[in-house]
């Protein structure tokens, strides 16, 4: 059962695994951190270890001397996808120097506006937002401030690696940021991109990025994370998102929450991450390599 | 550090894409610069409707327009911005279906579609919600998702020695705003203009593009048609527009038309005044007029008088006193 869903999304990968090692978000593209990193989780465990090595080979190049990563070879900027190198280190049960820099990275880096001037503005009301801002969270680009997506990658990367760090920053990052992602719960149980309510209006969250704080969420025991579950069932059988879908497969597994099985069906679209993340979301999948000592 | 400041720097940067601090707009100032030399065209072409024959309205008004396509490679960018098909949140399908046909009837040498949407991740999705997949031919073949296709530095942009923008962007001869009319709650109003933000990729910037915010909305606004406007055509779709608290919590206003012009400030001007709003209290507007046209005595209206086709959009609170007297 699934075997169909499972080989033609595996083929699909295999076959677009660019020359340098990587993958593009699409075929014929040039290769990104991001879907690397998805396509590697998803292929695993797969018999694909030449494929990983060269996948693993790239991504290494892509470090930047401050320990962050670029998110592709275009770009020289660090950025949020130092998270996903860490997780893959971690899977890869790498240890060494230059990982420890790269969680040295993120450790350092915080939501721009965890300092003295928002604090006090938003004491004082000046920000038209229900936000709390007193935890520091992830952002997408160091200077920026914090959102739930690369703050969810961040704790999922930690957590993965807390067992090699004795120091309390760790573990006082995680606690802070889960703090955080609980923060920006929007009234209906879920997340959106970090921002749940805006000139005193409630927004709606989304299915993605309620996945993604859950994963983030992974180990927590808040009634929030059960409401949030409830909110993640709901979006699963209603959202017309496939990329939202497939996350939400993931989380709701990682949570051993029940998942309807995937239909059965050969991949038809171009589009590598998502391919990678419906592999990992199958039952058959990849998708405790997001937990804390996720095996797959 | 004053109030004004400070608030645009943190509150605007941490709520992103949908703002809400009131100090973005300024109140009108003796007078605008002269701008750039000549007057500009823009043709206000009414369609009460997304069933008329769009293409036959576009066509006039980018004749009207004298607009030279022939050759070029033409990236039509819409406004897409949410699942929500019941809204008039997105550019409508019909309207980018028409500029597909008369881009290529003009003699085109390619026509694409692109965007970069600031939120949600799964743009083909959000398309195919949108009924792009269903009514634009050959959709899919044409369509790059602006956030995560690959891309090129740009030197000294927003600040940042080296900025990242799609290479499709980069590439493309004519750049086509095909944007929607709607008030925005942090911009005053969100035209032709505001809609190059969807042309920063997620994949470096994130979602919400929050680079964006912590350089200041309007001040990037106009980095952004500075960079790209020389290059840049306007198509408004005014059909059915948003007022109130948009640009995706408000309600539908129907303004029945297109507004088109290659001067993306004296078109997005324009669409002010027919919508109510003074252009020459909207922040942006004034910051961008060494680019382009705000003043009416230097935009030469074609198609409909601004009198015919003026409907006022609701304006929230915060920014009643930009209505047009």
């Amino acid at each position: 059962m699934g075997e169909l869903y499972l080989e033609s999304r595996q083929e699909f990968l295999r076959a677009n695994q660019n020359p340098d090692g990587g993958w593009g978000y699409f075929p014929g593209k040039g290769s990104w951190l991001e879907p690397t990193t998805y396509a590697m989780l998803a292929l695993h465990g797969t018999g694909s270890d030449p494929v990983l090595d060269r996948a693993w080979k790239l991504v290494r190049s892509w470090q930047r001397p401050d320990g962050s990563f670029r998110p592709s070879g275009e770009v020289n900027d660090g950025t949020w996808v130092t998270a996903h190198a860490v997780t893959l280190a971690s899977v890869r049960g790498i240890d060494d120097a230059s990982v420890r820099a790269s969680v040295d990275w993120l450790l350092r880096v915080v939501g721009a506006e965890h300092n003295m001037w928002t604090r006090t503005g938003s004491f004082l009301h000046l920000i038209k937002a229900r936000l709390d801002v007193s935890h520091e969270g992830w952002p997408w680009r160091e200077g920026n401030a914090t959102w739930i997506e690369p703050t969810a990658h961040t704790l999922v990367a930690l957590k993965k690696i807390a067992g090699h760090y004795r120091g309390p920053e760790v573990e006082k990052r995680v606690r802070d940021g889960e703090q955080l992602v609980l923060s920006r719960r929007c009234t209906d149980g879920g997340w959106n991109y970090g921002t749940p309510n805006m000139l005193y209006f409630d927004l709606p969250s989304y299915p993605e990025t309620t996945a993604l704080a859950l994963l983030g969420l992974d180990g927590v025991s808040d009634p929030a994370v059960s409401q949030g579950l409830d909110v993640a069932r709901k979006f699963h059988a209603e959202t017309k998102s496939s990329l939202g879908k497939a996350w939400l497969q993931i989380a709701l597994r990682c949570h051993g929450k029940p998942v309807p099985t995937p239909a059965e069906g050969a991949y038809t679209s171009h589009d590598v991450m998502l391919a990678s993340l419906e592999l990992l979301g199958h039952p058959k999948g990849n998708y405790k390599l997001f937990q804390v000592g996720g095996r797959a | 550090m004053t109030r004004r400041k400070f608030a645009l720097l943190t509150g605007a940067a941490i709520v992103g894409g949908y703002g809400g601090i009131k100090a973005q707009k300024l109140q009108k100032p003796p007078k605008l610069p002269d701008g750039p030399a000549g007057n500009s065209a823009v043709a206000v072409i009414r369609a009460r409707s997304y069933s008329d024959d769009l293409a036959s309205r576009m066509l006039e008004g980018i004749r009207q327009c004298g607009l030279d396509v022939r050759g070029k490679r033409v990236l039509l960018k819409p406004n897409l911005v949410e699942f929500d098909p019941a809204t008039v949140i997105n550019t409508n399908a019909n309207v980018i279906a028409a500029a597909v046909e008369v881009f290529h009837q003009l003699g085109a040498a390619e026509v694409k579609i692109g965007e970069g949407p600031g939120h949600r991740r799964d743009t083909l999705d959000m398309a195919d919600d949108a009924r792009y997949r269903a009514l634009i031919p050959k959709f899919e073949s044409i369509f790059t998702d602006l956030n995560r296709d690959d891309v090129s530095s740009v030197k000294s942009f927003a600040g940042e020695e080296d900025f990242y923008f799609p290479n499709t962007v980069l590439g493309a001869d004519l750049i086509v705003s095909l944007a929607k009319m709607k008030t925005h709650h942090w911009a005053g109003a969100t035209l032709s203009m505001k809609n190059f933000f969807g042309v920063v990729p997620g994949s470096v910037y994130g979602w919400p593009k929050n680079k964006l915010h912590y350089y200041g909305i309007p001040e990037s606004i106009v980095a952004l048609n500075r960079q790209f406007g020389r290059k840049a055509f306007a198509i408004v779709d005014g059909v059915i527009g948003m007022e109130g608290n948009g640009p995706i919590q408000g309600t539908p206003k129907p303004a029945g038309v297109l507004v088109m012009g290659s001067d993306l400030v004296a078109v997005d001007s324009t669409c002010c005044r027919v919508m109510g709003i003074d252009p020459e209290k909207v922040s942006y507007l004034r910051m961008a007029a060494d680019l382009g046209h705000v003043r009416s005595e230097r935009i030469d209206q074609r198609g409909e008088t601004i009198a015919s086709v003026r409907t006022n959009f609701e304006l929230t609170h915060d920014f009643k006193d930009l209505r047009l007297a």
